[in-house]
């Protein structure tokens, strides 16, 4: 998938064609496969309640799939083992396009490993990366909002925050 | 018609789009700190980058560069500097891009 560079196409338009054709594809029913390559658990935890009645995903239309060539969205956390690079490859490479990655917590941003000889210290140098999830680990609240970002049914809206308090911290 | 149907008619929503309503419990999660520029200086943000467990602090001249994507919302920012750093009750944070997640915060406090 990568290295396609020089072939004439326009990144950014082709990214968001691709874009509008997923979430015309999948607005209704996605598959989810999740890929932990060397958390500490906290971000399958919150992943696992998505499916809890409380938040109920599947009123969404998304769906987890154990298997990668069912999966219509790669949900990666943890820093990136490098012991496991091989396999996150190969799940990676078995799904069908189009295909989504969202990097889903802070070691999977980048956040709380350096890259050193046992990690890579976040996912985006091993995927191309679509959505990124933030938080430690990131309520089931957040990963929800995180999976209509993917699919475009809602706007991202941390670009136009600042994070700058103008009165006293509460 | 299964009886089901009727009954999820009569009783009103079967399914909601998100968000339907304001989440009870999303004012209790933790979230990444926000700044007050008027009073960071250059001291204090040098500070609070040494704080950061998760390497999301760093200061570049007289900008305090806050990386949201790697804040784990421990709060040590915060018990470092409480007049400086509050909580920011953001926790919708997905983002397309990850260069949407560094955010640049003026030192309006001077350099001192």
């Amino acid at each position: 998938m990568t290295g396609q560079s020089g072939t004439g196409l326009n990144v950014q338009e082709t990214s968001e064609e691709l874009r509008r054709t997923v979430t015309r594809l999948f607005g209704r029913s996605l598959h989810i496969r999740t890929l932990d390559t060397g958390s500490c658990a906290s971000c399958e935890q919150e992943i696992r309640l998505l499916a809890a009645p409380h938040y109920d995903l599947h009123r969404l239309g998304f769906f987890f799939t154990p298997a990668p060539r069912h999966a219509d969205l790669l949900m990666v956390t943890g820093p990136m083992a490098r012991v496991f690079e091989t396999a996150a490859r190969k799940t990676y490479d078995a799904m069908p396009d189009p295909k989504i990655v969202v990097a889903t917590g802070a070691c999977a941003l980048g956040g709380v490993y350096q890259p050193d000889p046992f990690t890579r210290g976040g996912v985006g140098s091993s995927f191309p990366v679509d959505v990124w999830i933030p938080g430690c680990p990131p309520s089931p609240l957040a990963l929800l909002q995180g999976l209509l970002v993917a699919v475009g049914r809602l706007a991202e809206k941390v670009k136009d925050l600042d994070f700058a308090l103008n009165g006293a911290p509460r | 018609m299964p009886l089901w149907t009727l009954r999820g008619l009569r009783r009103g929503i079967v399914t909601t789009r998100y968000p339907a309503r304001p989440d009870a419990s999303a004012a209790l999660l933790p979230t990444p700190p926000a700044f007050r520029p008027d009073v960071l200086t250059a001291g204090l943000a040098d500070r609070l980058v040494a704080v950061c467990p998760s390497r999301a602090l760093a200061r570049d001249g007289d900008l305090l560069v806050f990386d949201v994507g790697a804040c784990t919302a421990c709060g040590r920012c915060q018990a470092e500097a409480p007049q400086a750093a509050g909580d920011s009750g953001e926790f919708e944070l997905a983002a397309i891009a990850r260069e949407h997640l560094i955010k640049r915060i003026p030192l309006g406090g001077g350099l001192g």
